[in-house]
């Protein structure tokens, strides 16, 4: 009890040490981390060496097999121009990974630089930066990216930045608020009387703390990417059609829900089973690295 | 509060002037012009150029976004490029079906989610995890489920395999009963998502207040349980669970577009994607302003509520 509470403190200094040495394993340990792993690994498994199993290429048509219920031929069945539903789901699955991928890494780093600097520096960046963010939180997620992706234009690219944008104002606020209460601690202030420069401040004092939290809302964010990637590709103004992704293949099966259920359900669970996915993996990367819920 | 009242108020003026500012400029990226993108390749240089003439389009770009805001300040919102209707008219008939729509969930949504999480709280406070565990799992599932994934499997389930609810047909408001049928599965699909954020909030803030000293006086008085529970503990917890609906107002506007296209009801979420399908960038343009403003002032509302009701707010 007592050697718990003098150890505490220690870690918590040298956190980043630590971090590097056993994070890993630390995650790895983590109940709600092995359950992510073991929800996402097998679908990453499957997406990445798709092109060795055997199954028809996701554009491949087969007239042959045209709207076939899933058998062992076919696992998730076939639509109805008699392409693999399977195939076309895995193929799905990278974009939705790409596109999940990408607006994290970019909310995650536009959100902290900028939310560094508007925190640290105040005054007038700070009101600017605010001011802009309120306007694009003004809109609701999906709604901003409907909006944009009718300026942008369709593909991948349009989406990826039409999502992103929804989520960078909400990275700037969270850094900023993170770097607006670390900013007068007393360890900054004591780097400030030995002459620390503001960058080596910001890099080394300052981002370090607040990395934590971030990754968590990357990882929630990559699963609300995924969400409304699928959503805007389901509306037809996403990923366009033959190019499977998730959205779309569900569109697909809309029109022929009464004859072939499969067509667009089946994809959605595998939507819904990498949303847990994720979600699982931020719960426990939070666990991980916020030592106050450590038990 | 009055004068913080102004204060915010002032802050939504700006707020919306930079969102009306934003749609504006952003509309304007369009590669080409508007014209251009709505005519296609139909029209010769000459009509195209007597179009733009007649739009404003040969205007200087300040010049256009004034006259854009005084069309905005006396509620002008031009008329569609296709069927030349006003824009204001066909968002005004198709209003009702979206608000019933969102009403219908917030119902819907209370009436399940509040229970639901007075009791998972109630039940991790006595120390019966199972039960509390088994709502909070379900809770996250249906949280994460797409709602146009939903859609399609209730639409399955429910209007093609039982036939309780038809899939498709006329929606009115002056017939209330044929609305109500079109509308029941699409709030059902929404107030799932919106359960299980409102659940999770009732439980979390319900769960606070259970180790309470005022509870415990209204054990030690001898109330029953039921009455502890529902009038101390939940009348106190409620103002974060207020704020949560108000906040969670976004997402069900972004859940509206998805079911109205979906179970094709003729709301404004339908107005918006047939807006782009068609190029209207009027409509769009009009319509996403539209939502922004809907939500904007929903918040606000939410936040002045939530000062008034809570004295421990300073202004």
């Amino acid at each position: 009890m007592t050697q718990e509470m003098i150890t505490l403190p220690a870690r918590r200094w040298s956190d980043l040490g630590t971090l590097r040495q056993s994070g890993l394993w630390r995650l790895l340990g983590n109940s709600r981390i092995q359950l992510a792993i073991a929800i996402l690994g097998p679908i990453l498994f499957l997406t990445i060496f798709r092109s060795m199993l055997p199954l028809p290429g996701p554009l491949q048509t087969n007239l042959q097999a045209m709207t076939q219920p899933p058998s062992l031929g076919h696992l998730f069945g076939t639509d109805r121009m008699g392409r693999d539903i399977l195939s076309r789901t895995l193929a799905g699955v990278q974009i939705s990974m790409f596109v999940g991928f990408a607006v994290a890494l970019l909310a995650l780093v536009v959100g902290l630089v900028m939310g560094t600097l508007s925190g640290f520096f105040g005054g007038v960046i700070d009101r600017i930066m605010m001011a802009i963010t309120d306007i694009f939180l003004a809109f609701p997620s999906l709604l901003l990216a409907i909006g944009l992706v009718s300026v942008l234009g369709t593909g991948m690219i349009p989406v990826v930045l039409a999502i992103s944008l929804s989520d960078v104002p909400r990275f700037i606020r969270l850094q900023r608020s993170m770097v607006l209460s670390l900013r007068n601690r007393a360890y900054i202030d004591a780097a400030r009387t030995v002459k620390a420069s503001q960058v080596w401040l910001m890099t080394r004092h300052i981002i370090p703390n607040t990395i934590a939290p971030l990754l968590v809302a990357a990882s929630i964010a990559a699963a609300n990417a995924i969400l409304v990637e699928a959503g805007l590709s389901f509306l037809g103004l996403g990923i366009m059609p033959p190019e499977p992704s998730l959205g779309n293949l569900i569109r697909d099966g809309q029109s022929y829900l009464e004859q072939a259920w499969w067509i667009s359900t089946l994809p959605g669970v595998v939507i819904l089973m990498i949303a847990i996915g994720l979600h699982f993996l931020s719960d426990g990367i939070r666990q991980v690295l916020d030592p106050r819920s450590r038990k | 509060m009055l004068t913080y009242s102004l204060k915010r108020l002032a802050q939504l003026f700006v707020t919306v002037l930079g969102v009306v500012t934003l749609v504006f400029f952003t509309m304007r990226m369009i590669p080409g012009d508007p014209i251009s993108a709505m005519a296609g390749d139909n029209l010769s240089g000459a009509a195209l150029d007597q179009m733009r003439t007649q739009m404003g389009l040969n205007e200087s770009l300040l010049m256009q976004y004034l006259t854009y805001l005084g069309s905005l300040a006396v509620l002008d919102f031009g008329n569609t490029v296709t069927t030349k209707l006003p824009i204001i008219q066909l968002i005004l008939d198709a209003l009702p079906v979206t608000v019933s729509i969102a009403v219908g969930t917030i119902i819907l949504t209370v009436l399940i989610s509040i229970p639901l999480g007075t009791l998972a709280a109630y039940m991790a406070h006595k120390g019966h995890k199972t039960l509390d565990n088994a709502i909070t799992g379900v809770a996250m599932v249906l949280d994460l489920m797409p709602s146009f994934w939903t859609s399609l499997v209730c639409l399955l389930i429910f209007s093609l395999a039982l036939g309780w609810f038809p899939a498709s047909g006329t929606v009115t408001i002056d017939d209330p009963v044929q609305l109500m049928r079109r509308i029941a599965l699409p709030v059902l699909v929404l107030s799932m998502a919106q359960i299980a954020t409102m659940a999770r909030i009732t439980r979390t803030s319900v769960l606070e207040v259970l180790s309470e000293d005022y509870v415990r006086t209204a054990r030690s008085m001898g109330w029953s349980e039921l009455r502890v529970l529902f009038r101390h503990a939940l009348k106190n917890a409620a103002l974060p669970i207020v704020t949560v609906v108000g906040l969670s107002f976004g997402n069900l506007l972004n859940g509206t577009v998805i079911v109205e296209f979906i179970f094709t009801l003729p709301g404004i979420g339908n107005l918006l994607v047939g807006g782009i399908n068609s190029r209207d960038y009027q409509m769009v343009q009009t319509l996403i302003l539209f939502y922004a403003l809907i939500f904007v002032i929903i918040n606000f509302a939410t936040d002045l509520v939530y000062r008034v009701f809570d004295p421990r707010v300073q202004f």
